[in-house]
């Protein structure tokens, strides 16, 4: 074992530290160098844990100094009292004018989806923003390596949790609480809504993070005539008119049969007979889906939904360009007065 | 992927226009992307024979000719026997050949519909005049061959239409290969068309050769066949193989073929790719060859062609001549036990086919759709044959296609079969039945279709279909690897039939108006008061760049990092809002605004608030908000204090502030101690956030404005504190009375010492009370400071008098001086 005093060199150091002006300058000084000269002289079998120890003490050093360094940032800042109404010799401050202040189109917009839906009697929950590949694919008919996981381009963290890319995220958690209810001879009726993630780069019409909302119901004798006609109501709600409808048969693993929704564009955004809108997919849940949700699909059936909320916004206002919802550029929400 | 709609009326009727069947298939097929006119570049072009060819005086490589075109193009210069002299500069030009011509006023289909589309006319090349030109391949934008012209192989007479002769006049169908990922069947012409007679209501007619799945092969067996093994049968359910003698390599295939291949995407080769390439752009199943001397040469000892997993860091050469290191998820096809392909993917370089071929072994196989993929990607080789092998191509289709393309061979390319077909078949299935009823049917779309309609529907594309009273036992066909459950039948009845075609209906059932939740409707009244305290709501992304974090002081270790993002700019999920908005703040101060807040209401993640009973992160809501002013010189901290205030008030709060000193949460990183708070609901003494302004470091990092302040909320917490009632009190029925009064304390008394005593000196009272600060007053240099308060004092019994008012105010006073040590000036 070496007998080096390195304890004593590691506090002589956080002393010097402590209370120096320019704390940066310890890290230069001999000592350590020294440590770690003593490294080379040390028999092979010692080495790595004088070394550690070593790096350790550098460590510790340097978190020191940062920590002097804001220190000595903040001795040269002027303490106010916080609790005081303003500042002291100064006056009464004021809010900024009411004209200025506006609200995110994107969040207006939500808030008008889940008004509508609320009303049609579907319970509003928030998407979650981390999740795990059990709820954004397992539970949702998606098998592991199945080639329909490519579409979704997901984030991964270093921990293998999944940022998700559809609010179909919540449908397993959606299932499963309103199994009770749905087994007391009641249906499940609900939307989630939020903010969804894709690996994509970003220009003016792909976006890696966007909005969007998700609808779920169950009963004993859902249809998927009943489906269009709930999705037709809502958009015929949402844009103050009568809408013609048409879909095409479209993949999602957690639909069967799957479709995609599209209305005739409304006049009231500029639309033309015979111009459609692609605004979601949907179907009726799979019942693999229904399973994995302790529901009995030979019982029950339920029909499915999701679609952008950024699409909404900018066919309303004719917004041009996908990144401006996220660029916080007041030239941009300023437009959104009322 | 292109479809040709020509190429799909070869196996099914199609009724009306192009775009009523782009309509139709659009409803109950897949999105047509864009519907592509092929024809309109080819209405020009006249087929001609050469009638004389003669070379151009002066010139080594011109010749004129003079051509027939039956006399059908008008208004063009003609000799005495109605011929027209064209000058052709291609070395296969001769009399007697039937060529494609373009005539003057005619437009060259490769330039067709470009920005300069070439348009010909009757102009002297060396003094001698050419009417038009003869079109090589490449200048009738078929397939790139401009050695010569193309020589038309089929009998036409002068005059007649090219496009006519080479089925031109076509429609192409754009379709993205995404959209038909789930249907492998329709990778091929053939199963694509079997869909389009389906969705017309018609039965589909199966080629008859396509119905044969064990076809007989007369063969000789003049070379020895190698043995088949799949190593393991997950890797690949078959491998079928034959021996073929004298596939021509320099034999080309009739134009007719090369034009169906080329219009859809596939370029022509010689006619032994080319069958391979048209079969599998028929049927979806790929093909390969190997040359046969060589593949025994590898084998060795072993003649035994093999398919295995690879070996971890096997090395292979591929057709293209470069190396690649395998993995173990590869599948290889190895010759005894030689590496001599990348399965489904790229042949190998040993085994290449080339002039000094005798003989081939044709493989025709399918191997593991997740295999084939992960090999893809790793590899980065997108090929037609391996989009296809990706998608899952059925075992029992190698027959016919084998069959087929040993026919193919023999006719194109004098092939002649030189062995028996050898194979193994691991992976035999028996055809997958589905029991489903017409309650079922009718119960899942809200239709009324009766059984004979669903058993039609299902017929027509190759389903078999018998009813036991109303319960259908339902035979998939092979192809149709992914139907298995009643549900996916009772798709393809919506489907077939259409899905537009249902009634609408909404869901029976009594309809129930529900609330938003209470933390949207708390949500929604945070961000309407803040508007109207004149803030801008904006969203920023939930990943942020690691420097961003270490700008504000936050540890990048905390948060929850992204390990495979395409941009550099999304590294962690973030820890508090505050570092994205004071992100914003510069580039507003730069584009102009001298005078603004921002704030936003997000989720917040990191690593320290652990995990939910369902094992996944803890989300917390957060509210953060940042005023800045580009000009202002005054202490920030009581801007945002003040909208603090503003917004508790709306939802029935009242806050304490104390000092944010040893406190270390990501949350606090930013903000300097020594001019910030911990914001505290006062009824409950709960921490609820941070209020006040940046650090030094933080301020230069970001390029704040000097006056820059802010706060960030839990915005749950406020949900739990939230009192939507306020604390009314009734109003009193006598006037009150207001005095002012002003107090010298010590410098380090606070505000709030002041304000607290005064209160709980007038509780005593039993009066309605209100306490406000007037002015607050500190001389340059003075060691004491004057605050002064106004204080509201109203009875519920009388009017006061003015002895019982100064007699409040000495118990304030009192108070006030006992605690604070000031005095009253």
């Amino acid at each position: 074992m070496s007998t080096y005093d390195i304890e004593g060199v590691k506090q002589a150091l956080l002393e010097q530290v402590a209370v120096s002006q320019t704390p940066r300058e310890v890290l230069k000084a001999p000592q350590i160098r020294e440590l770690y000269a003593v490294i080379a002289t040390l028999p092979v079998e010692e080495r790595g844990s004088f070394g550690r120890e070593v790096n350790e003490v550098k460590q510790a050093v340097e978190a020191a100094v940062q920590a002097r360094e804001i220190e000595l940032e903040s001795a040269d800042v002027t303490p106010i009292d916080i609790t005081a109404p303003w500042e002291i010799n100064g006056s009464a401050p004021s809010l900024l004018p009411t004209e200025m202040g506006t609200q995110h189109p994107l969040t207006k917009e939500i808030e008008r989806v889940v008004d509508i839906f609320t009303r049609m009697g579907f319970e509003a929950i928030e998407s979650r923003q981390i999740d795990d590949d059990h709820h954004m694919f397992g539970a949702l008919n998606f098998p592991p390596d199945h080639p329909a996981r490519d579409g979704y381009d997901t984030f991964r963290t270093e921990e293998g949790y999944i940022p998700p890319a559809h609010t179909s995220t919540m449908q397993h958690r959606i299932l499963k609480a309103g199994k009770a209810k749905l087994e007391a001879g009641g249906h499940i009726a609900a939307v989630s809504y939020g903010r969804v993630f894709r690996n994509e780069d970003v220009d003016a019409t792909h976006e890696h993070t966007f909005y969007q909302c998700e609808g779920v119901f169950v009963s004993d004798d859902a249809t998927l005539g009943q489906m269009l006609g709930t999705l037709r109501s809502f958009f015929e709600t949402y844009y103050g008119q009568a809408l013609r409808i048409k879909t095409q048969p479209g993949y999602f693993p957690f639909v069967e049969p799957g479709l995609e929704f599209a209305i005739e564009k409304p006049a009231s955004i500029g639309g033309k007979p015979g111009e459609w809108l692609e605004m979601l997919g949907c179907g009726m849940i799979h019942p693999n889906v229904l399973k994995e949700a302790g529901i009995d699909p030979a019982k029950y059936r339920g029909f499915a939904w999701g679609g952008g909320i950024e699409r909404l916004v900018m066919l309303k206002y004719g917004i041009e360009d996908l990144r401006h919802f996220e660029s916080g550029k007041l030239a941009f929400l300023r437009k959104f007065v009322g | 992927m292109i479809i040709s709609v020509n190429w799909l009326k070869k196996f099914t009727d199609i009724d009306g226009s192009v775009e009523e069947l782009a309509t139709l298939i659009g409803a109950r097929l897949v999105e047509i992307e864009q519907v592509i006119n092929l024809g309109e570049k080819y209405q020009g072009v006249v087929v001609a024979h050469v009638v004389e060819c003669a070379p151009l005086e002066g010139s080594d490589h011109l010749n004129v000719t003079k051509i027939d075109d039956g006399g059908v193009v008008p208004d063009v210069e003609r000799d005495e026997n109605g011929y027209v002299q064209v000058v052709c500069g291609a070395p296969n030009v001769r009399a007697g050949l039937t060529v494609a011509w373009l005539p003057p006023r005619s437009t060259v289909p490769e330039t067709f519909a470009t920005s300069e589309p070439f348009v010909l006319s009757a102009k002297p090349l060396r003094g001698v005049v050419s009417n038009g030109m003869l079109a090589s391949a490449r200048e009738l934008d078929l397939y790139d061959d401009h050695s010569g012209i193309l020589v038309i192989d089929k009998e036409a007479a002068p005059g007649s239409s090219f496009a006519e002769l080479y089925e031109l006049d076509d429609y192409l169908l754009d379709i993205e290969n995404k959209s038909l990922t789930h249907r492998p069947d329709t990778f091929g012409v053939i199963g694509f068309a079997r869909e389009v007679a389906g969705i017309q209501g018609k039965p589909f007619q199966t080629p008859a050769w396509l119905e044969v799945l064990e076809p007989v092969i007369n063969h000789t067996e003049s070379y020895e066949a190698p043995t088949i093994t799949i190593e393991d049968s997950s890797l690949s359910d078959r491998f079928e193989a034959i021996v073929l003698e004298g596939v021509s390599e320099t034999a080309v295939s009739p134009v007719q073929l090369q034009t169906y291949l080329a219009r859809s995407g596939v370029r022509p080769i010689n006619a032994a790719v080319d069958v391979s390439n048209y079969l599998m752009l028929l049927t979806g199943q790929p093909s390969h060859t190997y040359d046969y001397d060589k593949l025994k040469k590898v084998a060795g000892g072993d003649f035994t062609v093999r398919v295995r997993a690879a070996r971890a860091d096997e090395k292979l050469v591929l057709l293209d001549g470069k190396e690649v290191t395998l993995d173990t998820t590869d599948i290889v096809i190895a010759a005894g036990d030689t590496a001599v392909g990348l399965a489904g993917i790229m042949g190998g370089e040993s085994t290449k086919v080339d002039e000094t071929t005798r003989a081939v072994l044709l493989e025709v196989a399918t191997f593991d759709l997740y295999h084939m993929r992960s090999s893809q990607m790793r590899h980065g080789i997108f090929s037609e044959a391996v989009t296809r092998f990706t998608k899952g191509i059925p075992a029992p289709l190698s027959g016919p296609v084998l069959f087929e393309a040993v026919r193919m061979l023999q006719e194109h390319t004098g092939a002649t079969v030189a062995s028996a077909v050898v194979e193994d078949y691991p992976g035999y299935k028996d055809p997958i039945t589905v029991h489903v009823s017409e309650q079922n049917v009718n119960d899942t779309l809200g239709t009324h279709f009766a059984a004979e309609d669903i058993a039609e529907l299902l017929q027509n594309v190759g389903f078999e279909v018998s009813f036991d009273g109303l319960e259908a036992t339902i035979t998939v066909p092979y192809w149709r690897q992914d139907i298995h459950i009643p549900e996916d039948i009772i798709e393809e009845v919506g489907r077939l039939a259409g899905f537009d075609t249902i009634a609408v209906t909404l869901p029976s059932r009594d309809f129930e108006a529900v609330q938003p939740s209470a933390f949207d409707q708390l949500r929604a009244l945070l961000r309407k008061t803040l508007v109207r305290a004149g803030a801008n709501e904006i969203l920023s992304y939930s990943f942020v760049h690691g420097d961003l974090l270490k700008k504000s002081g936050q540890q990048p270790d905390d948060a929850y990092r992204i390990i495979n993002s395409i941009s550099p700019d999304l590294q962690y999920y973030r820890q508090s809002l505050t570092p994205s908005l004071l992100a914003n703040v510069f580039p507003n101060s730069k584009a102009g605004y001298e005078s603004f807040a921002l704030f936003e209401l997000n989720k917040v993640h990191d690593k320290n608030r652990g995990l939910t009973d369902e094992s996944v992160p803890v989300e917390h809501d957060s509210l953060s908000f940042v005023t800045a002013k580009v000009k202002d010189k005054s202490a920030a901290y009581y801007d945002a204090k003040n909208v603090l205030e503003y917004l508790a008030q709306h939802i029935g709060m009242t806050l304490n502030f104390t000092p944010l000193v040893g406190e270390d949460r990501p949350l606090y990183a930013p903000f300097e101690p020594k001019r910030a708070a911990l914001v505290i609901d006062q009824k409950t003494g709960r921490t609820i956030g941070v209020v006040g302004e940046y650090k030094a470091s933080v301020q230069k990092a970001f390029k704040l404005p000097a006056h820059t302040a802010g706060f960030e909320l839990d915005t749950r917490a406020l949900l739990d504190l939230y009192d939507p009632i306020g604390s009314y009190q009734p109003l009193s029925r006598y006037p009150g009375t207001e005095r002012d009064v002003c107090f010298q304390v010590n410098a380090s008394v606070t505000y709030a010492d002041v304000e607290d005593a005064t209160k709980s000196a007038l509780i005593e009272t039993g009066l309605i009370t209100e306490v406000k600060p007037l002015d607050l007053y500190q001389p340059e240099s003075g060691d004491t400071k004057n605050i002064t308060v106004r204080i509201s004092l109203v009875s519920y019994d009388k009017t006061l008098t003015g002895e019982e008012v100064t007699q409040v105010m000495s118990t304030v006073i009192d108070k006030v001086t006992e605690v604070t040590g000031g005095k009253v000036i």
